[in-house]
């Protein structure tokens, strides 16, 4: 349970070194059940990543491979081109729910991490700074007024504003956030997006964010992938496989302004990938896949190749 | 809900039904007992048809009842579950008759003549108790028989500054065994057992011969037709107890039996038990001026215990009856009577 | 709002009054009787023993008494509430801790506690010591099941969390989980008082000098029922106040945890 050890590990060199997360063969099973089938992705320091599929495909339980909260049942996973071994402060979380600590006031949520990481003296040297730097953060997340607060006494919007701003504060190398908004009613969730957007302009973080909802993944996202196990492949035992990445595309950077989602050509892409990620009847073989971005791979066994 | 009323009314009366038993019972008596070496007789004249052959004779129907712990049985005659029931005469003044049940000392079955006693791991005297622990049932004969060995000394409980730990009688034992230190008062059989542990009996109540009576006791409005018929069944007992042959060693090992005791471990209880075998010895004891000094000493023991409770100004508070009619104590308030006249019967034949 | 206190109060109405109605029957009987005394008796009673004292050294033996018993019982729950926490945390957040002691901790605390009275009685002596280990043993395995429980139940998200914001494993269990238990705790604690005040008289019963379980069962060998029944009262009354203490400082001090649904 040990922290960040990023500046001692042995880089493994090669295409994982160049890019902040770097993926490649990676199988999750649990018991007979395969949940993510010879994953590949690579995502570029300040990519926006939004990944999607229909539910059940594994979506979490890559992030969570990500995160070390699970390790893969085979391959590699890499951040900063060290193997991602358990949670550190290297990664950032926010969850839909359990971000917050519900005995800590809002201050002490974001001020958290900064007292950790600090040693007894410095904690008490520094506290003023600490504490400057959290109202900081609470004031770029609009909740400067809240600070006394306890999580209970926020709405849920302002809840996921203090989880951001508690992660944002110890500055990781990437921020992994699994359905964020899920749980939030769509006028909140809206003003939530444009305001992620914001803290990711201001900020140029690495962001790896997890939805269920296409429209919230196109909208935000600077590349969308889908990941789904609606495809068709070589091998022979077709019951028993797990999700793969069956598009990945890059997105335009646009503005934070929620118009583009009436955009016809907004419009048209969720259906694309609606199709290709979320219909179990378009079956695409794993050849055929949509791989547009310019970070994609693919790594398949020729068993898999075959036609 | 409405039933309710109902139930209150049950409840009512059902606690308030509690001393009317007596009312109700007409030829109907119960009797409580409890363990002790001179009160084992009474079961096995329950169980030899002893008892049920006065009753018949009599005309009434006696139960005896085994209450297995000595203080609830008297604490049950108290509150009026019981027409009669074992005790020492100690806590025959300090319960029922502090309870306001007027109660005759109906037979005086033995005294306790070396069936208490103060068992110690070295000190030989009560005077070098001196701030040390000295577990004993609180106000119990015990606690009588320590303040009876204090007084012989010559001193009093506060010159010496002991420390008594109140000790249940069943614990005492286990208790004294495990402690190198261990200073207790107790009776038979824990008595015993803490000889065996290696206990020294500096003081035991063969020193203080007729002081710890133990008694059959009876509510005084009870009919003499119960009395009689305890008094008839009681000396049929002793004489089958005392008697050579058979059924004598019979009794003997029933009682032991119930007793839970091996037959050799009740004869040794039964020689520190000075049993009154025949009515006649039981009669003229209760006529000495003994009995009268004994209960001097007791009621001043109690009183400054606060056992008489705290209506009590003095030691007079309640009053106790002699067979030559005397009273010691209020005679307004006698609560506490000890007669020869039924015993004297038995030993006349006349019963 | 009215007929609410009403039906409240009506149990203990009722009660009392079939208490007076029978104690009323059976002193028409018997003015001296022990059972069911009168009011006045109980008032006088609790009047002597609180403040003249004992009749042979003049003691205020009702101090001395609470004072002995709220001191066995505040040291045994006090120390089993310590030694639990920290047994249940360990246990329920670290798996070595969970394999070396959580069956031994299942398996101790389904001991019933008073069977056990007269081995500590021998072992740790009829003093203090035998006393508050019996409150400790009794209380103690509880709390810790109790605990390991809810560590277990806490998201593992949590964990995590603290783990990304630089958490070493022991910061997690100390600084993050551990005062999240603490409300937990006092609660548990408060439901151990109940257990906890039945060891307390139980061995006070069996073998002591002083206390409230001890004055009972020193006073029942003459039935008085005039003291008895205010004790109870008095212990009813001193269990119901620690509750209420324990029960208004969580809600000062943790004002999170009930209102978000600890």
């Amino acid at each position: 349970m040990n922290g960040s050890n990023n500046s001692m590990c042995v880089k493994a060199g090669g295409l994982e070194e160049k890019n902040i997360l770097h993926i490649q063969d990676v199988y999750k099973i649990y018991g007979n059940k395969v949940v993510l089938d010879n994953v590949d992705l690579s995502v570029a320091r300040g990519e926006f990543c939004t990944v999607v599929g229909p539910s059940g495909c594994g979506k979490s339980t890559l992030l969570r491979l990500i995160l070390g909260q699970e390790r893969p049942t085979k391959g590699g996973l890499f951040i900063d081109g060290c193997p991602a071994e358990s949670a550190g402060r290297d990664r950032g979380i926010v969850y839909q729910k359990y971000s917050l600590f519900p005995h800590l006031t809002v201050l002490e949520n974001v001020l958290l991490g900064k007292k950790l990481c600090a040693g007894i003296v410095e904690r008490f040297r520094k506290h003023k700074t600490f504490e400057e730097e959290a109202m900081h953060f609470l004031e770029k997340v609009q909740l400067r007024e809240h600070y006394k607060k306890y999580p209970h006494e926020l709405s849920g919007g302002m809840q996921q504003r203090v989880a951001i701003a508690q992660a944002v504060i110890m500055n990781p190398s990437i921020l992994l956030m699994d359905e964020p908004f899920g749980a939030l009613d769509p006028g909140t969730r809206e003003s939530m997006q444009v305001f992620i957007l914001e803290i990711w302009e201001k900020t140029k973080m690495t962001i790896f964010f997890v939805t269920h909802d296409l429209e919230e993944a196109c909208y935000l996202g600077t590349r969308i992938v889908a990941l789904s196990q609606f495809y068709s492949d070589g091998r022979k035992n077709n019951g028993n496989k797990g999700a793969k990445i069956v598009a990945d595309y890059p997105l335009p950077r646009k503005a934070t302004s929620t118009m583009v989602k009436a955009q016809a050509s907004f419009g048209e892409l969720i259906q694309k990938i609606r199709q290709e990620g979320f219909d179990p009847k378009h079956l695409q073989h794993v050849t055929e896949f949509n791989l547009k971005h310019d970070d994609s791979f693919q790594t398949l066994t020729p068993e898999e190749a075959q036609r | 809900m409405k039933r309710f009323p109902i139930m209150l009314l049950a409840l009512v009366l059902t606690i308030s039904l509690i001393p009317m038993n007596e009312a109700f019972a007409k030829e109907k008596f119960k009797i409580a007992w409890s363990h002790y070496t001179g009160w084992e007789p009474w079961e096995y004249a329950n169980h030899a048809g002893i008892l049920k052959k006065w009753a018949n004779k009599y005309g009434i129907d006696i139960s005896l009842t085994l209450v297995n712990d000595y203080v609830e049985s008297i604490n049950q005659y108290t509150a009026g579950q019981y027409d009669g029931c074992v005790m020492t005469n100690m806590d025959a003044l300090t319960i029922p008759s502090v309870g306001g049940i007027d109660s005759t000392a109906l037979i005086i079955g033995d005294y306790s003549n070396g069936n208490d006693g103060i068992g110690t791991r070295g000190e030989g005297s009560v005077t070098e108790f001196t701030g040390k622990e000295v577990m004993l049932v609180q106000y119990s004969v015990s606690h009588y028989l320590l303040a009876r060995a204090i007084d012989q000394a010559g001193k009093t409980e506060k010159d010496i500054g002991m420390k008594l730990v109140n000790v249940s009688d069943a614990e005492i034992a286990g208790l004294f065994a495990s402690n190198p230190k261990a200073i207790a008062v107790t009776w038979n059989p824990p008595l015993m057992t803490i000889r065996e542990a290696g206990a020294k009996i500096i003081f035991d109540s063969s020193k203080i011969p007729g002081e710890i009576l133990d008694l059959m006791v009876v509510r005084t409005n009870a009919p003499d037709s119960l009395k009689k018929a305890l008094i008839g069944a009681w000396y049929e007992t002793m004489r089958v107890m005392s008697g050579k042959g058979k059924t004598a060693d019979e009794s003997i090992a029933y009682m032991a039996k119930i007793a839970g005791n091996t037959e050799q471990s009740f004869v040794a209880q039964l020689k520190t038990t000075a049993m009154y075998y025949t009515a006649k010895d039981a009669a003229d004891f209760a006529k000495s001026e003994n009995l009268k000094k004994t209960m001097e000493y007791v009621r001043t023991f109690t009183f400054e215990r606060g056992l008489f409770g705290q209506n009590a100004s003095s030691k007079d508070f309640i009053g106790i009856e002699f067979p030559d009619a005397t009273v010691m104590g209020s005679k307004r308030n006698v609560k506490l009577r000890f007669t020869d006249k039924y015993m004297r019967m038995a030993a006349e034949g006349k019963i | 709002m009215g007929l609410n206190w009403f039906l409240l109060a009506l149990p203990f109405i009722i009660l009392t009054a079939a208490y007076l109605f029978a104690s009323h029957m059976r002193l028409a009987d018997n003015p001296d009787d022990k059972l069911l005394p009168p009011v006045s008796k109980m008032v006088q009673a609790i009047k002597q023993y609180a403040w003249t004292g004992d009749r042979t050294n003049g003691e205020q033996l009702m101090v001395q008494d609470t004072l002995s018993s709220l001191r066995r019982l505040v040291i045994g729950v006090g120390s089993a509430a310590i030694f639990g926490l920290l047994a249940g945390l360990n246990i329920g957040l670290f798996p070595g801790f969970k394999a070396l002691g959580n069956s031994f901790v299942k398996f101790l605390s389904i001991i019933p506690p008073l069977a056990i009275l007269p081995i500590l009685f021998i072992v740790f002596g009829v003093g203090e010591v035998g006393k508050v280990m019996l409150i400790f043993l009794g209380t103690v395995f509880l709390i810790a099941r109790d605990i390991t429980l809810t560590v277990e139940s806490f998201p593992r998200e949590q964990t995590i969390k603290a783990l990304t914001l630089g958490a070493s494993g022991t910061q997690t269990a100390y600084q993050i989980i551990l005062p999240q238990v603490m409300p937990r705790l006092i609660n548990t604690v408060r439901l151990s008082l109940g257990p906890a005040w039945l060891f307390l008289i139980a061995s006070e019963a069996i073998a002591s000098t002083d206390g409230l379980g001890y004055r009972i069962f020193l006073v029942r060998r003459y039935l008085s029922m005039d003291l008895i029944i205010p004790l109870v009262f008095w212990i009813t009354f001193l269990g119901f106040s620690m509750d209420l203490l324990l029960r208004k400082f969580a809600e000062r001090k943790y004002p999170w945890y009930v209102k978000s649904g600890g």
